[in-house]
């Protein structure tokens, strides 16, 4: 009885997690047309109004997966860690959408020096989401695996590391640039705010982490 | 009016059911695997039936080890008493030294915890105990020696024996569980499935064994143990079974009432272990605490236990991972609570020889 209500969560994590999923996919659209030389305000509009959508969906699955969690047989702790990773991941999908409607709203382009770096942030966040989407699913159907070895979840972080440089660089050469304090300001901004969805992915993933080492034998 | 003499060793039941509460549960309660009000019911449950049904063993020892050092008359005095007609008398007598007993080891408790020095109720009313016997037996007699000296080897050698033997079986558990259980659990809903159901055996087995173990403390002072063969009252209570129930009822009055706040903070100050281990450590304990009562025929510290446990459950990670610091403490309560208790039951007894003598 309790195991198929446990079942019931798990399936509502990955429906969560899916949902998340096709707003980070979309908002790696938006991203791209918005780097690419001729971004059309109003295919950023779509994409942006597409990822208001797709977040509204992630957010009802997010309240219906911790509303199963009350019939669910998880300890009060598991329960706890099951609803933060929730809604850490519902955060990734928040910023996505964050970023698309401030770039629509304030029709802004990224300067074209960025939009390689820009490609390879997206890249790595994509591998990051990839890795943390492998390591819940392993928490919920090879717990003990995941116990014993996840140095998955390291790869996370070394991923982390990598986008941090990347944004350290950009943010160097933001406030190096020849143009106003303003206008710094706005774009270092931008590149934080796309920088911080791989910290919240590397946050799920310590959530993770902490989840295993205090059950570790 | 007798009967109020009783109230000592209750307000002792109640007073070691607030603390020993927190042996059973105070991980669980205090990790919210298990919710107070389930937990303080299946403590008074299974308090009251391990006093009811093994209860009555620990009894009898207890009444043994307080006829030999005098604290309850022996068959001889109550036949004596029956000849004199001074029962009556001796019944009044053999419930005042209960009740000072009980103030000793009580007092004991109370001053030691204000001091903020870790205490065992169980050790102290051993201990005191012994100290009356210190000042009433003779022990240039080669009989009473023969006969006290190894009870008090015996009590002595549980400081050691309960502690370590706790720690040897907590390992084992803990040793086998990890190899066997954790790494086979596949899902993290069948490993909290595990966690729940063990805490609540866990704390079932523990309650039960605190039930065996300590309703003997609370109540056997006032057990006339000669009743049998003399068919006259020379204390409060004949029956065995009654008598560790009483007790029992005691201990889960404790529980009932006063027991959340040592709950909550003896299961924060142990929760640097697994989930896993805390269950199988109060196993460990419940399971020494019930073969000592029957191997070494004394009731044991159930806190001496629990810790030796703890201590052997953090072996299975290395040497490291224990911290012996602690145990500095801890030694501090093993020796000082009986002694304190056994000192003060000496003094007492030595001022108050012109009654009992």
């Amino acid at each position: 009885m309790f195991s198929n209500k446990n079942q019931k969560v798990h399936e509502l994590i990955m429906e969560q997690f899916a949902n998340v999923k096709s707003v980070l996919f979309t908002f790696e659209d938006f991203l791209r047309v918005a780097c690419s030389e001729e971004s059309d305000m109003d295919v950023l509009r779509e994409l942006s109004n597409k990822i208001f959508e797709q977040e509204a969906e992630a957010d009802r699955s997010l309240r219906r997966m911790i509303d199963s969690l009350g019939n669910a047989a998880y300890l009060p702790s598991t329960r706890e860690e099951l609803i933060s990773i929730g809604t850490k991941c519902d955060r990734i999908a928040n910023k996505c959408e964050t970023v698309c409607r401030m770039v629509v709203l304030q029709q802004f382009r990224f300067p074209s020096e960025y939009h390689a770096d820009l490609q390879e942030i997206l890249t790595i966040t994509h591998k990051q989401f990839k890795t943390l989407e492998n390591s819940i699913s392993a928490v919920f159907s090879r717990f003990n695996e995941m116990l014993k070895d996840h140095s998955i979840l390291h790869d996370i972080r070394v991923l982390e590391s990598a986008v941090d440089a990347i944004e350290h660089k950009l943010l160097e050469d933001t406030y190096n640039r020849d143009m106003g304090l303003a206008e710094k300001q706005q774009l270092a901004k931008f590149v934080s705010l796309v920088c911080d969805i791989s910290d919240i992915i590397e946050d799920v993933s310590d959530t993770i982490l902490i989840m295993l080492v205090t059950r570790k034998a | 009016m007798i009967y109020l003499l009783l109230f000592a060793g209750l307000f002792m039941g109640w007073s070691l059911g607030t603390n020993d509460a927190a042996n059973a549960f105070g991980t669980a309660v205090a990790t919210r695997v298990v919710k107070y009000r389930t937990a303080v019911i299946i403590i008074a449950i299974f308090v009251l039936a391990g006093a009811f049904i093994g209860g009555a063993g620990n009894i009898d020892k207890v009444a043994e080890l307080s006829t030999s050092n005098m604290v309850l008359a022996s068959t001889e005095e109550v036949f004596g008493a029956i000849e004199n007609g001074t029962v009556d008398t001796l019944r009044l007598k053999s419930a005042i030294k209960a009740a000072i007993i009980f103030a000793c080891a009580g007092l004991t408790v109370f001053v030691m915890s204000y001091l903020k020095f870790p205490v065992s109720a169980n050790q102290s009313i051993t201990g005191a105990i012994i100290g009356w016997g210190l000042c009433y037996a003779d022990y240039t007699d080669p009989a009473v020696l023969s006969v006290n000296l190894p009870q008090i080897g015996k009590f002595a050698s549980t400081w050691v024996i309960n502690p370590v033997g706790a720690g040897i079986i907590s390992f084992i558990l803990v040793f086998f569980a990890n190899k066997f259980i954790t790494n086979h659990l596949t899902s993290l809903g069948s490993y909290d499935r595990i966690i729940k159901i063990g805490y609540l055996v866990a704390g079932a087995f523990a309650s039960y064994s605190i039930g065996t173990n300590s309703s003997a403390n609370v109540t056997a002072l006032y057990y006339d143990a000669a009743y049998a063969e003399t068919g006259v009252a020379a204390n409060l209570l004949t029956d065995a079974r009654i008598t560790a129930t009483i007790g029992g009822i005691a201990i889960a009055i404790g529980v009932l009432t006063f027991s959340k706040r040592v709950m909550m903070t003896v299961g924060s100050s142990i929760a640097d272990i697994t989930q896993m281990d805390g269950f199988l450590v109060i196993i460990a304990m419940a399971l020494t605490v019930v073969i000592m009562g029957k191997w070494m025929g004394i009731p044991v510290s159930t806190s001496q236990a629990v810790v030796g446990a703890v201590m052997g459950a953090g072996l299975t990670k290395g040497i490291k991972a224990v911290r012996f610091g602690v145990m500095k403490n801890i030694a501090i309560a093993w020796v000082s609570s009986p002694t304190v208790a056994g000192v003060l039951a000496y003094a007492i007894a030595f001022l108050t020889r012109g009654y009992f003598g």
